[in-house]
């Protein structure tokens, strides 16, 4: 009987298929050597900018825009004398309301900061209880008019000089529309329940943008204040006709 | 053979091993390094901020002062205004009335005189023509009208 005889290339094959499979291996999970550190890793990016939220509306003097462009108004009658509030639309251009700056003999308009200016004109409304004075010096600023009347339960702003004393800043919503009580003015006009006082008449009443919605120029017996709604400013400042020219008493 | 083979690549293996963990050991120890040195930066500017983050509050707060001291300068200055012109209307008021009361005693004073004239002229009434006598009369009774009614017109001012 014979033995059986052993293959000697067997086993080298086999262990050739192992070296071959533990090097892939090895190789494929030994780390590879680390890269270079970098000399710096600071990312490059743009310097943050220390603008604060609402800082485009300030000026070097630290009043925001809203306050900028209220002027106190006023009204130096024959035998009389009485204050009103207004708003600049434009570097020359105030609105208020017709009743502001009734039988006057002159007016005298000063800023928020408490500056004179010169006035070189004033013009009424017929058909509103609206009224514009153009200055000759230049107003610090002046805001944009909205596009659309508000909606009911729209935030207002207002800002004027009531009873005359110092510039305020009120808030409220938008009540609704109603027709006007005095007669005043044709069409709606805007019910607010931003408090006002006598001599808020003219005040600009803004929105959440700045936008002016409407000029104030009554208030209720129940504390609400009265608005004239900006598509009604805005028919009457595209009337050139719309404004008569207002004579001294 | 292969015992020797599997030696030396194990040999190799360790070999290398060794001195990729001496390398990663240096990269991370130089990263630390990097770190350390960025966290004291960042420290450094957290501190710089807080300073200047009061700082900012701090002139914000001046800021709003001023402001506040601004409007009720503004304020002040008009109520000043306001009274000026409230005054400058009640000197005029005071000299329009002066004026008017002037006017009311010059006119009194001149029915006065002219109704005395007219008295001597009545005691003597033989002495002038009659024609002449009425006509001075109905002058006198108007120039006394015309005081009596500036001086209407002066007691209405007074009571308003």
């Amino acid at each position: 009987m014979r033995a059986p005889t052993r293959d000697p290339r067997r086993p080298s094959g086999l262990l050739a298929v192992l070296v071959t499979t533990f090097v892939a291996t090895s190789c494929a999970a030994v780390p590879e050597l680390p890269p270079p550190v970098p000399q710096d890793v600071v990312p490059s990016v743009a310097p943050p900018t220390l603008s604060a939220a609402g800082s485009d509306q300030l000026s070097p003097d630290g009043f925001d825009a809203v306050q900028r462009m209220a002027v106190r108004i006023r009204n130096v009658g024959c035998a009389s004398l009485s204050t009103g509030s207004g708003f600049a639309v434009d570097e020359h251009t105030l609105i208020t309301n017709r009743h502001v700056v009734a039988d006057s003999e002159s007016l005298q308009v000063s800023t928020y900061d408490g500056r004179d200016l010169d006035v070189s004109a004033a013009s009424t409304a017929a058909l509103a209880d609206l009224a514009v004075v153009r200055t000759e010096d230049p107003l610090p600023s002046f805001p944009q008019i909205a596009d659309d009347d508000p909606e009911e339960g729209d935030d207002v702003t207002v800002v004027g000089y009531p009873a005359g004393g110092r510039l305020t800043v009120t808030a409220g919503r938008v009540i609704g529309t109603t027709r006007d009580p005095l007669h005043e003015n044709l069409g709606e006009v805007l019910v607010t329940d931003a408090p006002v006082e006598p001599g808020s008449s003219g005040s600009a009443a803004l929105d959440d943008d700045g936008d002016v919605i409407g000029v104030v120029y009554a208030k209720t017996t129940d504390g609400r204040s009265l608005l004239v709604p900006q598509s009604t400013l805005r028919e009457m400042l595209d009337d050139t006709s719309a404004f008569t020219e207002l004579t001294p008493c | 053979m292969v015992l020797a083979v599997l030696l030396v690549g194990a040999l190799v293996a360790a070999g290398y091993l060794w001195r990729t963990t001496a390398a990663w050991e240096d990269h991370a120890a130089q990263w630390e390094s990097e770190a350390r040195g960025y966290a004291e930066e960042v420290a450094a500017l957290q501190a710089e901020l807080d300073g200047v983050t009061a700082e900012l509050v701090a002139a914000r707060e001046q800021l709003d002062t001023a402001t506040a001291r601004i409007t009720d300068l503004a304020d002040e200055k008009a109520q000043l205004g306001d009274e000026n012109v409230a005054s400058q209307q009640y000197l005029d008021y005071q000299r329009r009335v002066s004026e008017a009361a002037g006017v009311v005693a010059t006119a009194l004073g001149q029915c006065t005189a002219a109704q005395s004239q007219l008295i001597g002229y009545l005691e003597d009434r033989d002495a002038y023509d009659p024609a002449d006598l009425d006509r001075f009369a109905a002058d006198v009774e108007a120039l006394c009208d015309e005081a009596n009614d500036a001086n209407a017109q002066l007691q209405q001012e007074l009571a308003r």
